[in-house]
């Protein structure tokens, strides 16, 4: 840990991209503070959720935190945890990675849930033992906990025992929540294109591949593309995960959808039909989130760290919409099929777009991310050390 | 211990909508969009122009199933959803954080968000307005027409509901999902 002054800490080298990352995240922390202003204000008011379509852009970036979080967090266990020599260097960016991309995650829940205080009260007093939100919350909570206190043994008070044995508790609680959050969808009985086994499987799966563009892009952005031999061996190794991952990724998709398709079932096929010909799916989930990497890794055979980088980015907004998809198509379908009035059409698939304020703190989160990963840059090291 | 439901005779429904201006006038439901406890559902006319079948168009007055196994009260993280008395769910608002998992959760679209308590808010089949204060009939039941709710103990085989039932075929709405609902519609 280094003792920096604020002129050191906001300086940084004028080069086009840093500053370019420097614009992005202040424009993003006024609008997530922006956002929480209006909220704070007006309330759910400001969100465009309804009767129909609870929830909105917030649970989505909630989860693409989160599971952000989670991957990184599972990737980072390959080093540290599970002893693989190459990947033990990036123990330290990836853990702070994790416990920024999850806090990102709890400030922006924290303006979407609206009673938080209600919640860390009755969370203890009462708690709903089969819900997986309560699960899932809770989990979280602990795991935060593990990783802040791992990452204390790797970067501040060095002691490799300790970090490896709350490195182990982060990845099995980790592990655990996330697959509560896959289940917050998974055990919806009323809501057939979610039900099921798929979700709280995938998350872990979709959790890995994160962890993997992350992993990328802070490379990438740390070394400026100029990548020493060490971290070039571990990268290729990394992209060939991804690649391996990616397929699983594509199969598990493909077999999903053919299952809900086939047979017809009311409310499923329909819905998941309509959700595969829409433009967030075909181009934002298959082409960004899966087929570019992939297709880079493929051709290069995992070699072309320095595309994968380009791809990572591709990969990450492939991401969003995988966060944004899972929560609007599994609340796509009425659940009321009668309309309400004589001068209504009758109800059809429920339609939904974030309003500003969900924009402005959504995507807010990710200038909270960046902000945070650039103060933890400045004042931890987090490159490997001869400690290490 | 009693247990709560209501039986429809749904083919009476005039669509008069009486219900459900009772049911704001007495459990003080705001008139904001998205502020309703009971709705009464349309079903078109089948066929086509001349061919219409005239009696295919129905009227289905509905509201929360208080179901005997409610997703809403299964799902919930604070157990703000809660079974009450007579087996009726209901919200206690001092314990809902407004994570609104239950509303996703309901198969009936049974529940809103009462812009007064920021909380979860649905039907209570009147129980703390009406049943309350010795009251055996809802609001809804009471103010319509053409009689087409009862409400009452499904538990005594003497009640008026349980009669009905024993001696009509009837319908539940989505009742393979297991929610066991408490809204029977006589056929």
């Amino acid at each position: 840990m280094q003792t920096l002054s604020l002129k050191k800490l906001f300086y940084f080298e004028k080069t086009p991209l840093n500053v370019v990352m420097a614009v992005t995240t202040v424009a993003l922390l006024a609008a997530f503070m922006a956002g929480a202003v209006a909220y704070i204000l007006h309330g759910h008011h400001v969100y465009n959720v309804t009767r129909q379509h609870p929830w909105g852009l917030l649970i989505a970036m909630y989860v693409f935190f989160v599971v952000s979080s989670t991957g990184l967090c599972i990737i980072s266990s390959i080093g540290h945890v599970f002893g693989i020599p190459e990947f033990q260097q990036i123990g330290k960016r990836a853990i702070a990675g994790a416990i920024i991309t999850i806090s990102s995650g709890f400030a922006v829940i924290g303006l979407e849930i609206g009673h938080p205080m209600t919640m860390l009260i009755y969370n203890v007093l009462t708690p709903g033992l089969t819900s997986a939100i309560w699960w899932m919350g809770t989990l979280y909570g602990l795991y935060l906990t593990f990783i802040c206190l791992e990452f204390f043994f790797l970067a501040i008070k060095v002691n490799h025992t300790f970090s490896k044995i709350f490195g182990i508790c982060g990845l099995l609680v980790g592990l655990a929540a996330h697959s509560n959050l896959g289940a917050v969808f998974g055990f919806l009985v009323s809501r057939p294109s979610a039900n099921g086994v798929f979700y709280p499987v995938y998350f872990i799966l979709s959790a890995m591949i994160t962890g993997c563009y992350l992993i990328f892009l802070m490379y990438g952005f740390r070394y400026k593309m100029n990548f020493p031999e060490k971290i070039s061996v571990m990268l290729v190794k990394l992209s060939k995960i991804l690649g391996m991952l990616l397929a699983v990724l594509i199969f598990f998709e493909a077999w999903k959808i053919i299952t809900a398709l086939y047979g017809d079932m009311p409310e499923r096929a329909e819905t998941i039909l309509h959700a595969v010909k829409h433009p967030n799916f075909w181009f934002g989930e298959l082409i960004l989130g899966m087929l570019i990497p992939f297709m880079i890794i493929l051709l290069s055979n995992a070699k072309a760290i320095k595309a994968t980088v380009y791809a990572s980015i591709s990969g990450m907004v492939g991401i969003f919409f995988m966060r944004y998809d899972l929560v609007h198509d599994t609340l796509l379908y009425p659940m009321t099929t009668l309309k309400r009035s004589e001068y209504q059409v009758a109800p059809t698939f429920v339609e939904y777009f974030p309003s500003a304020a969900e924009f402005a703190i959504g995507f807010g989160g990710i200038g909270l991310a960046l902000f945070l990963y650039y103060v933890a840059d400045k004042v931890f090291n987090l490159d490997e050390t001869n400690q290490h | 211990m009693a247990r709560y439901g209501m039986a429809l005779n749904y083919k009476n429904c005039i669509n008069c909508r009486a219900c459900e201006s009772a049911c704001k006038e007495e459990n003080g439901v705001l008139l904001l969009p998205d502020h309703y406890r009971i709705w009464v559902g349309v079903k078109e006319a089948e066929g086509q122009f001349p061919n219409i079948s005239i009696a295919s168009q129905t009227y289905h007055p509905s509201q929360c199933q208080h179901c005997d196994n409610a997703p809403c009260q299964q799902v919930c993280p604070t157990n703000a959803t809660y079974y009450g008395e007579g087996g009726m769910v209901m919200v206690d608002p001092t314990k809902c954080i407004l994570c609104t998992y239950c509303i996703n959760a309901c198969p009936y679209d049974a529940r809103y968000v009462d812009n007064r308590t920021n909380t979860v808010d649905k039907c209570t089949f009147c129980s703390d307005t009406r049943l309350a204060a010795g009251e055996t009939t809802t609001a809804c039941q009471a103010t319509c027409p053409t009689k087409v709710r009862v409400f009452g103990d499904l538990d005594d085989p003497n009640s008026e509901i349980s009669l009905l039932l024993a001696n009509k075929e009837y319908r539940q709405v989505k009742e393979h999902l297991g929610t066991k609902p408490k809204l029977f519609y006589i056929l």
